[in-house]
C-alpha cells in the first residue's frame, strides 16, 4: 500500500530508440491506474520499469517515499501478473502460490494459511493439487493472481493479464479483478490496449503513444474531454467521427462548414466559447469531432437544428441499438474523412444506399487542430485571447484599461492580447461578474463576464462570490499587433548550455591534529567557464543515466527558473541589458554569451555583473537526445 | 468409377509403402550386419580373422575369459569409466551454466563470444593436439588420466548451442515472475530453469558420455608409452597394431567391443524417451 511517483522517466535504447518520453505522474495510494495504448506506445516498458525488469534511462521512480531506481524486482516489494500467466508448469498450483513465500523463509503453518486463504478468495481451493497445464485460461490467470496477491505486495502491477482469454471470460475475470482491487485496498497498475477494460476498471487511465503519455484523467473525463484527436479516437466504442471543416463566429451564432457535406449548421456561440477565437474565422481548417451516441437520424429537419445528409453504407445489428455507418454527401470529393457512425435505436428500417436526414448535437463536439490535432476547446483554456489597444501607457480591452508598468512600456497600437489564465489574478482592482465555477481536476475554472465580454481564470480555492476584483500579471502577456509581438512575456525558465566535467582539488584536512593536503575529485557543472559543484545525488542521476564515459562527454542545458537564480559576488559572468520594472517585482535582463536571461532582483544593477543558480533547484537536461537528468 | 479410383489410389499407397520399406530394411541391415559378425565372433573359438564361415564351427566363452584375465582390458574400460564420468559431470554443469547466461544476459560481446564459439567448435579437437600436449607436459599430467579429464572438459561450453536454443523457448516471464517473487538468477536457474530442462539434461549428459567413451585421438596421444593409462579405444587399438597380435587377439577384440558397447546402450535405452524429447523438444513447445 503505497503511492508511486514517476518524474521525467525515459527509457532510451543503445541504439537512440526513445521507448517512454518524459513520463510524469503521481499515483496516489489505492488507485487504479491504467496504461492503455496501441501495442509499442511504451506502456508495457513503463510497468516493467516500476518493477524493475527493465532498466530505467533517466528520471526518478519513487514507490511509497523510496527511490527504487536501482533496486532489485524483489525489494520493491511489488507483485506482477503477466500476460501469459507465467506460472512455474513444473509445480502444482500450491506450490506456485506459495513459491515467493517460501524463498522468504516464513514458516510452513503461515504459508499454508496465506496459501489457503488466497485461494479461497479466487476460488481455486479445489485446484491446489493440480498442475496448470491441467487448468483453464481463467484458472491459471486466477493462479497468477493469487501468486500475487499472497505476497500483500504495496503495488500490484498487471501486464495485460486478461489479453489471452476468450471474450466472455474477459468479461469475467475484469469484474473480479476489479472486485479483489476493493477487497485488497493496494495500488493497481493495469497495462491493456483494450480500452474497455482502461475505462471499465481504472480510477484514472493513462492514454499513450509512440512512447509519449497523451492524456491522464478519470474515464469520464477521457471520454468527455479528449486532449487530442487520438485520445477521442482511441476512447469509446464505436468510435467518434471526424470530419474536416471550418467554423466562423458570426454575431451570436458560429456557422460551421463541412468539406464533405454542402450542409451549413448555425450553432450558438454560448455552445462552443471555449473554442479558440483564432480558428472561428471561417478558414482555419479543424477536425470536428463527435461520438455516435450524439448522432442522431431524423425523419424531418426542424429550422434551427443542425442537420446534414448522409448515405448510408451499411449497418451493424447489435440488438438492443442498431450502428449506421454512412458517408457525408456532397462537398468537395476526397477532402478529407466523410465517414459517419450513427447509434440508433432500430426503430426505424434504413437499407444501404439509403439517405438520411442526421442532427448533430452541436453542444457536444470535439474541436482539434488540424496540423497538431490537439484540442482547440480544451477544458480549461490556455489563453484568453481579447482584441486590446495600447494608448498612452495604458492596456484596453472589454472597454477596461490597466496602467502598464514600465516594464513592457511600447509605442500605441491596437491588436490581440495573449492572456494566459494563470496571469489573471484574482486580487486586482477591475470588477468581473462571475458566471460559473467549475471544478476541473484540482482547480476552479472562473469564467467571468468584463463589460458584457467573457473572460476566464483560474482559482485554487471556489468562488462563491457574484463579482470578483481582478488584475493582471505583466510578466505573463503578449500583445501582437501587425504580425508583432510588441509585448512579449518573460519566460519562466533561464536556460544555459553547460558540461559535466570531473576536477580535482586540493583541499587542507585536519586528521589527528596534523594539516594534510589531500586531493579531492569533485563533479559539476562547467557553465560560461564557471564550475559549479554538483551534488553527489545530482552526479549520481547523471552517471547513473548515461554511464561515465558519456557523462563527461556529452552536453547539457542547464535549466534554472528566474526565481532561482540571483544576483551574486561571484558565479556566471553577465551584463544587465535592462531593467523591467513590473511594479511589484524587478527583474533584470541579461546577457550571457549569446543567451538571455532574466534574473529577479531586488535592487537595480548596472553593468556587469555575476550570477549564481541555486544549484538545489536547477534541471539538468541532455541536449542530443532531449532528456531531462535531473 | 468412383471405386475403381479410389481403388487404384490404395494401390499406389500401398506401393509406395512397400518401396519405403524394402528401402528402409536395406539400409538396416547395412548398419545392423557389422554389429551381428562381430558378437557372433565374439563367441568364435577360431581366433584368427581369416573367418570361413559367417557362423563359428564351435561356440564358446573363451574370448571373455580372456579378456578379463589374460589382458589389461578391465584396467582400461575402468580408466574410461572414470574419465567419462568426471567428464559428463563437468562438461554437464558447464554447458547448461553457459546455455543459460547466453539464453538470459545480456552483456557486451554476447553475440561475437557466440559466432567465435560456435566457429571454434568447428574444427576438429585434434589440430590443437600436439599444443595441448606440451601444455600438459608443463603441469606434468601427461600418461595422466586427470590430464586427460582436463582436455575433456576445457571445450565443453563450445555445446552450448542446442542448450541454448532449448533455454530460449522457456518464457522469459517465468525468470521476470519468479525474480519478483524474490529469487536470485541463481535460485531461478536451479529451481525454475533446470525442472523444466530435464530432457535437454539428459541430452548433455549423454552426448557428454560418449564422446570421451570412444575417443581415441587425444587419448592415444596423451596416454603414449603406459599400457596402464589406457582407455578402451586405445587399448583395444593397440592389439590391432601388431599383424601377430591381431590374428591372435581378434576374437578377443570383438569381445571387448561387445563389452563397451553395453553402458552406451544401457544409458540409451533407459533415457531414450527423454533423448528424442530432448533433440526434438524446442520446435514444438515453442
Amino acid at each position: 500500500m503505497a503511492n508511486v511517483s514517476l518524474k521525467h522517466i525515459y527509457k532510451v535504447y543503445p541504439n537512440g530508440t526513445k521507448a517512454v518520453n518524459d513520463f510524469n505522474m503521481d499515483i496516489a495510494d489505492k488507485e487504479f491506474i491504467v496504461f492503455v495504448g496501441p501495442s509499442g506506445c511504451g506502456k508495457s516498458t513503463t510497468l516493467r520499469m516500476i518493477a524493475g525488469l527493465e532498466d530505467i534511462s533517466a528520471g526518478e521512480l519513487k514507490i511509497g517515499d523510496t527511490v527504487v531506481n536501482d533496486m532489485e524486482p524483489k525489494d520493491r516489494d511489488i507483485a506482477m501478473v503477466f500476460q501469459n500467466y507465467a506460472l512455474y508448469p513444473h509445480m502444482t498450483v500450491y506450490e506456485n502460490i506459495a513459491f515467493g513465500l517460501r524463498l522468504r523463509k516464513l514458516p510452513k503453518d503461515e504459508i499454508h494459511n496465506k496459501v489457503v486463504e488466497a485461494a479461497e478468495i479466487l476460488g481455486i481451493t479445489e485446484y491446489l493439487n493440480k498442475k496448470p497445464k491441467e487448468m483453464s485460461g481463467g484458472q491459471r490467470q486466477r493462479v497468477a493472481l493469487g501468486r500475487a496477491i499472497v505476497r500483500e505486495p504495496k503495488v500490484m502491477l498487471l501486464d495485460e493479464p486478461l489479453s489471452n482469454l476468450d471474450a466472455k471470460l474477459r468479461t469475467q475475470m475484469r469484474a473480479e479483478i476489479s472486485k479483489l482491487y476493493k477487497k485488497l485496498g493496494t495500488t493497481f497498475i493495469y497495462v491493456t490496449h483494450d480500452q474497455v477494460e482502461a475505462m471499465t476498471m481504472g480510477t484514472r487511465i493513462v492514454v499513450m503513444k509512440n512512447g509519449y503519455v497523451q492524456q491522464i484523467d478519470t474515464p469520464k473525463n477521457l471520454y468527455n474531454y479528449p486532449a487530442n484527436k487520438f485520445v477521442a479516437g482511441f476512447i469509446g466504442t464505436p468510435q467518434m467521427s471526424f470530419f474536416e471543416g471550418t467554423l466562423k463566429k458570426d454575431g451570436e451564432f458560429v456557422i460551421i462548414k463541412f468539406d464533405r457535406s454542402n450542409a451549413e449548421i448555425k450553432a450558438p456561440y454560448s455552445m462552443l466559447y471555449k473554442a479558440k477565437p483564432s480558428i472561428l474565422d471561417g478558414k482555419t481548417k479543424v477536425y470536428i469531432g463527435l461520438r455516435a451516441e450524439d448522432i442522431s437520424v431524423v425523419d424531418n429537419a426542424g429550422k434551427d437544428c443542425a442537420v446534414i445528409d448522409v448515405v448510408v453504407s451499411h449497418k451493424e445489428e447489435l440488438g438492443s441499438e442498431t450502428l449506421i455507418y454512412g458517408e457525408l454527401c456532397g462537398g468537395e470529393e476526397g477532402a478529407g474523412e466523410s465517414r459517419i457512425i450513427i447509434k440508433d435505436d432500430g426503430g426505424r428500417e434504413i437499407n444501404a444506399g439509403d439517405v438520411v436526414k442526421v442532427a448533430l448535437d452541436i453542444g457536444k463536439v470535439h474541436l482539434f487542430d488540424k496540423e497538431t490535432e490537439r484540442s482547440v476547446m480544451p477544458r480549461i483554456p490556455e489563453y484568453n485571447y481579447l482584441d486590446c489597444q495600447v494608448k498612452d501607457g495604458k492596456l484596453i480591452f472589454h472597454n477596461a484599461s490597466f496602467d502598464l508598468p514600465s516594464a513592457v512600456k511600447c509605442v500605441d497600437a491596437k491588436g490581440e492580447l495573449l492572456l494566459p489564465l494563470n496571469a489573471v489574478t484574482l486580487d486586482g482592482e477591475l470588477k468581473a461578474e462571475v458566471l460559473s465555477c467549475e471544478y476541473i481536476n484540482g482547480v476552479y475554472l472562473l469564467s467571468m463576464s468584463i463589460n458584457g465580454n467573457r473572460l476566464f481564470a483560474l482559482s485554487r480555492e471556489k468562488v462563491e462570490s457574484s463579482t470578483v476584483n481582478i488584475g493582471i500579471d505583466f510578466k505573463k502577456i503578449t500583445v501582437i499587433a501587425d504580425g508583432e509581438k510588441v509585448i512579449q512575456p518573460i519566460p519562466e525558465v533561464n536556460s544555459f548550455d553547460c558540461s559535466f566535467i570531473k576536477r580535482k582539488t586540493r583541499r587542507s584536512i585536519e586528521q589527528n591534529g596534523k594539516v594534510k593536503n589531500k586531493k579531492m575529485i569533485e563533479f559539476g557543472f562547467l557553465t560560461e567557464d564557471v564550475f559549479f559543484a554538483a551534488s553527489d545525488e545530482a552526479a549520481q542521476k547523471i552517471f547513473s543515466a548515461l554511464g561515465v564515459k558519456k557523462a563527461v562527454t556529452s552536453q547539457f542545458k542547464m535549466e534554472c527558473g528566474i526565481y532561482d537564480i540571483s544576483v551574486s559576488d561571484s558565479g556566471i559572468p553577465a551584463c544587465v541589458n535592462r531593467i523591467l520594472d513590473y511594479g511589484k517585482d524587478i527583474f533584470l535582463k541579461c546577457a550571457v554569451g549569446e543567451n538571455t536571461v532574466y534574473v529577479k532582483t531586488d535592487k537595480e544593477y548596472v553593468g556587469d555583473i555575476f550570477l549564481a543558480p541555486d544549484m538545489d533547484k536547477i534541471g539538468i537536461a541532455e541536449s542530443e537526445r532531449d532528456i531531462k537528468i535531473i | 468409377m468412383e471405386n475403381k479410383k479410389f481403388a487404384s489410389k490404395k494401390g499406389r499407397e500401398r506401393a509406395t509403402l512397400v518401396i519405403i520399406y524394402a528401402v528402409l530394411i536395406l539400409i538396416s541391415l547395412v548398419w545392423l550386419i557389422p554389429f551381428f559378425i562381430l558378437v557372433i565372433q565374439s563367441f568364435s573359438s577360431n581366433s584368427g580373422m581369416a573367418a570361413d564361415t559367417l557362423f563359428p564351427k564351435q561356440w564358446t566363452f573363451d574370448n571373455y575369459v580372456k579378456l578379463f584375465t589374460e589382458t589389461k582390458f578391465m584396467t582400461w574400460y575402468g580408466n574410461t569409466m572414470l574419465v567419462s564420468v568426471v567428464v559428463t559431470v563437468f562438461q554437464t554443469v558447464i554447458v547448461l551454466m553457459t546455455s543459460y547466461a547466453l539464453s538470459r544476459l545480456r552483456f557486451k560481446m554476447r553475440k561475437p563470444l557466440m559466432n567465435v564459439m560456435l566457429i571454434l567448435g568447428m574444427f576438429p579437437g585434434f589440430l590443437s593436439m600436439t599444443a595441448v600436449y606440451f601444455v600438459l607436459k608443463e603441469i606434468n599430467l601427461t600418461q595422466n588420466l586427470i590430464g586427460l579429464m582436463l582436455v575433456y572438459s576445457a571445450s565443453s561450453a563450445m555445446q552450448y548451442y542446442i542448450c541454448k536454443g532449448f533455454f530460449d523457448t522457456i518464457p522469459k516471464s517465468l525468470d521476470e515472475a519468479a525474480r519478483i517473487d524474490g529469487a536470485s538468477r541463481h535460485t531461478v536457474f536451479v529451481k525454475i530453469i533446470l525442472p523444466l530442462a530435464k530432457p535437454i539434461i539428459i541430452y548433455t549428459i549423454l552426448t557428454a558420455f560418449i564422446a570421451p567413451w570412444g575417443e581415441y585421438m587425444f587419448s592415444s596421444f596423451i596416454m603414449l608409452g603406459d599400457p596402464d593409462k589406457y582407455t578402451v579405444a586405445v587399448g583395444m587399438k593397440s592389439w590391432l597394431d601388431n599383424s601377430v597380435l591381431a590374428g591372435e587377439y581378434f576374437t578377443v577384440f570383438c569381445a571387448a567391443a561387445v563389452v563397451v558397447s553395453i553402458p552406451i546402450t544401457a544409458l540409451f535405452i533407459w533415457l531414450q524417451r527423454y533423448y528424442v524429447e530432448g533433440v526434438t523438444g524446442g520446435s514444438v513447445k515453442g
